[in-house]
């Protein structure tokens, strides 16, 4: 075979294998994107909406957000002043390690300084920490000022979600994206952000 | 002549004939009656989807007059906003009226089956899909066919689909229509009018044209049949949301595959070559 | 790098026969070096199969098989999951690309005789697949839960009624159900995802196992074993790998435009891919104005019409599909390919076309007095072609087949 040849064949190979190839992600695209959620995924998981303001002062409830559940608490002016008496405690107390959308906004970790809004799912194994608002000695800890403890593992975070030293949860309570419209509630939706 | 020259020359012939048989077969179908029913022909209906204003008129209409009793269960209305490039605080001001609806809903209309059954006798269908199985020539020629009959329980009756269910819900917009008879030119064999030896047209009487009252409409016939067009090219679009994207993705994957055809092709000559070497 | 990835290779081809099985199937394998376009269609038939699991198993993940919920499932797949149009068009066009091309290797395989000695295992295996893709290709088309699917699987369940003594009994227990229901729709999706793949795949390997044994044909009917080289390969032939394969890449290149233009611009096919009454969700109290089968049975399907007696249409359809597995022992002729073979032959494989098309067409319209007549006209031409097999190809006069190709 002549040499022109042997490039030809070279260059067409090259060619016809580039063009095959170049092919592929695409006909791939369909078959990943189908993994993605679908619309009615997404419907289930919209933004949800409530009304915070007929909630009692230091009362905790729990909505479900794309079905896992989302802590809502309703602070006293003294629970919050309080803060500051626990923050020895705390392993991450401003919340450095963590992606904090309203990071030094409010101490409740929040868009209001009345309510905190964190999800109520343990970042240590996933279990719902419970909440145990009494300023009184527990068995967990005899210096107990207020906030959640996991059953599971014995994680322990304050009232507004940030964890202790010393515990199996590596990190605060995730705060998800929220905001306030008046008294209206919207988690999973922030016009501002 | 050999006689392998003969059977050739019969055994062309005789092969066309056999083809045509399937052709002919064809030709025996076409007598068979149309969709439209007595309204003979159905309107032909060539769908714009890159039309968006098109499609929001469409959309507007079918929420006001349509949506009341015919849901579009599979579509969702965040859905219709995006693709219709309607935004989506101006879609959800003035075409949903229910305000506890959010933009992943599903279009589940309005109105209870059970309850509609006993206005109409029949629950008016889901029309997601209306487009898809009955066409879109169907659409646009019923929607405009229905005429004034007394003896129907809503005084009106449709040439596309006789005895229709359904009430005239654009009677304000379209006017009274009604079933008239013409004099019209006889067609004589050779496909021209036929005259009579002072060279007038000969004419006759056929029954079973539509025509409108005058001024019995809010809109002329144009903008009568232009809404008509808005919405069945949106029930178009309802029908198969990503049929616009498909047609676009098409041309690029047909284009990609005919150049992967030509370098390949290209590339089996070259190798081809060789096939004198063994 | 190059030396790792070598000493690997010889790692897994020491304990995996892979260079070996590249050189006998692939870059030795010996196929006759002049062939036509009718030689293309197999490999386009494995190009479709895989396309079809492939899309297959990701149609089964959104797709649900009860049935309240499976036609709106396709709609949910058609709207709500990323791209699920393009996985179910994709799917839907393969499945009639799939029998347009498995019917082309049919009629290649009947046209230059390559079912003949020693091919009868190659020709048997590849009926079976059809009649495997045939069942596959009905339940298929009733787990949309569609008007279509609804009544067509009605009217295909109901031949089994037509069986003297069980067939009633045997309808009910195929459907489980006294209409068909979720629990049929489930039960056909098992089938159709599961058990007929399996037999389909393994079908395939020993198609391929038996073509690879015996070779491959050529139009001309040539033996290329005849004459070998000192090496004892064929002087006919060329290996499969690279040339072959080349070959077939200009097919698939073709195939998938033409596969892609039907997809992104005519899904539906005119109706005949896709049926527009299969838009309606299937509803046991009302039947469609007009019933017609997909394409693809619509032959078989006008038989069934052309003969008044259920059963006897019955045995009709059945026979027209089993009397492709005899076609070996049919025909007598000395020669394999129709170039070489006598004019009878040539007639009788055109009506045989003609037939098969005009039965094909008439199973997709209504029924009138004319169709009627020429559906039994034709329903006789298609048997003739096969029952006159021994007798014309035996008394005909061929022409000498050459010594090499």
């Amino acid at each position: 075979m002549q040499e022109k040849d042997k490039t030809r064949r070279k260059v067409l190979i090259g060619l016809t294998s580039a063009v095959g190839l170049s092919g592929i992600p695409f006909a791939a695209t369909p078959f990943i994107a189908a993994w993605n959620p679908s619309a009615k995924a997404k419907a289930a998981g919209a933004p949800v909406k409530l009304d915070v303001s007929k909630m009692q002062f230091g009362q905790q409830i729990q909505v479900s957000w794309r079905k896992q559940p989302v802590f809502i608490v309703r602070h006293t002016e003294e629970s919050i002043a309080n803060l500051e008496l626990g923050v020895t405690k705390l392993a991450d107390p401003n919340s450095d390690q963590i992606e904090e959308p309203y990071k030094g906004l409010n101490p409740s970790r929040s868009k209001s300084p009345e309510y905190s809004v964190f999800s109520g799912v343990c970042t240590h194994l996933g279990c719902a920490p419970k909440y145990f608002p009494e300023v009184e000695p527990k068995p967990w800890d005899a210096t107990w000022n207020g906030g959640f403890f996991c059953p599971c593992h014995g994680s322990m975070f304050d009232i507004v979600g940030r964890v202790f030293k010393g515990v199996p949860a590596p990190t605060n309570l995730i705060v998800p994206p929220h905001m306030f419209e008046g008294s209206i509630l919207t988690i999973g939706e922030d016009k501002e952000l | 002549m050999s006689t392998g020259n003969i059977k050739k020359v019969l055994f062309k012939p005789f092969l066309f004939i056999l083809f045509l048989i399937p052709l002919f077969s064809v030709f025996i179908g076409a007598a068979e009656g149309g969709p439209c029913k007595d309204y003979g022909e159905c309107d032909d209906f060539k769908y714009s989807l890159n039309d968006f204003e098109s499609l929001q008129r469409g959309a507007a209409t079918y929420i006001n007059y349509c949506y009341g009793c015919h849901s579009l269960k599979y579509s969702r209305w965040g859905r219709v906003a995006k693709d219709l490039k309607i935004p989506e605080d101006i879609f959800f001001e003035n075409l949903v009226f229910d305000k506890s609806i959010k933009p992943g809903d599903l279009m589940i209309g309005s109105m209870p089956a059970e309850e509609s059954a006993k206005w109409f006798g029949v629950a008016p269908p889901d029309l997601t899909l209306v487009s898809r199985y009955k066409g879109d020539d169907w659409i646009y020629s019923y929607l405009r066919a229905y005429y004034e009959d007394s003896s129907k329980q809503y005084g009106v009756n449709n040439l596309v689909y006789p005895g229709t269910a359904m009430p005239n819900v654009l009677l304000a917009l379209q006017g009274n229509q009604r079933l008239v008879c013409k004099d019209v030119p006889i067609i004589a064999r050779n496909g021209g009018q036929k005259r009579d030896e002072n060279g007038i047209t000969i004419t006759e009487e056929k029954c079973g044209f539509l025509e409108v009252e005058n001024g019995t409409g809010k809109l002329s016939k144009e903008e009568f049949d232009s809404l008509i067009y808005d919405l069945t090219n949106f029930l178009v679009y309802v029908g198969e949301p990503a049929k616009a994207t498909r047609e676009r993705i098409g041309w690029y994957v047909v284009f990609y595959f005919l150049i992967f055809t030509a370098l390949s092709s290209l590339l089996y000559r070259e190798f081809h070559k060789d096939y004198n070497k063994h | 790098m190059t030396e790792i990835a070598g000493k690997l290779f010889t790692w897994i081809n020491t304990r995996l026969p892979i260079a070996n099985t590249f050189e006998r199937h692939l870059s030795k394998h010996p196929v006759p070096s002049k062939v036509n376009f009718w030689y293309l269609f197999g490999a386009l038939a494995a190009v479709t199969l895989i396309i079809q699991i492939v899309t297959g198993i990701w149609l089964i993940m959104p797709y649900s098989n009860t049935e309240e919920q499976a036609f709106s499932s396709i709609e949910y797949i058609m709207r709500d999951v990323d791209y699920g149009w393009v996985i179910r068009y994709m799917h839907t066009t393969g499945a009639s690309l799939f029998f347009a091309v498995v019917y082309l290797h049919m009629f290649r395989g009947l046209l230059y005789g390559s079912y003949q000695k020693p091919k009868e295992l190659v020709w048997i295996f590849g009926c079976t697949i059809y009649l495997a893709m045939m069942a596959e290709g009905f339940l298929g088309y009733v787990l949309p839960y569609g008007q279509m699917s609804y009544w067509g699987a009605q009217v295909i369940i109901s031949l089994f009624g037509a069986i003297p003594y069980i067939g009633e009994s045997l309808e009910l227990w195929v459907r489980g159900d006294y209409y068909i229901s979720g629990i049929t729709v489930s039960r056909f999706f098992a089938l159709h995802v599961v058990a007929l793949p399996l037999v389909l795949i393994a079908l395939v390997f020993l198609h391929l196992v038996a073509l690879h044994e015996v070779g491959a044909g050529n139009p001309e009917g040539v033996d290329i074993e005849e004459h070998l080289d000192d090496d004892g390969v064929p002087l006919d032939s060329v290996p499969f790998f690279p040339y072959k394969v080349l070959n077939a890449l200009v097919a698939i290149g073709v195939f998938m435009t033409v596969f892609s233009i039907i997809m992104f611009f005519f899904p539906e096919g005119g109706g005949y891919f896709i049926e527009m009454a299969n838009f309606q969700e299937a509803n046991p109290l009302v039947t469609p104005d007009h019933i017609a089968p997909v394409w693809y049975y619509a032959p078989f399907y006008t038989m069934l019409r052309a003969i008044p007696d259920p059963l006897g249409g019955l045995i009709v359809m059945a026979a027209a599909v089993a009397i492709f597995f005899i076609v070996p022992w049919l025909d007598r002729s000395n020669v394999a390919s129709i170039r070489y073979k006598g004019i009878y032959s040539k007639i009788a494989i055109t009506m045989f076309g003609v037939s098969f098309l005009t039965l094909g067409y008439l199973g997709t319209v209504g029924v009138t007095e004319v169709r009627k007549t020429m559906s039994v006209i034709c329903t006789v031409m298609y048997f003739a072609y096969f029952l006159l097999m021994p007798i014309y190809t035996k008394y005909e006069t061929t022409k000498e087949v050459p010594d090499r190709l």
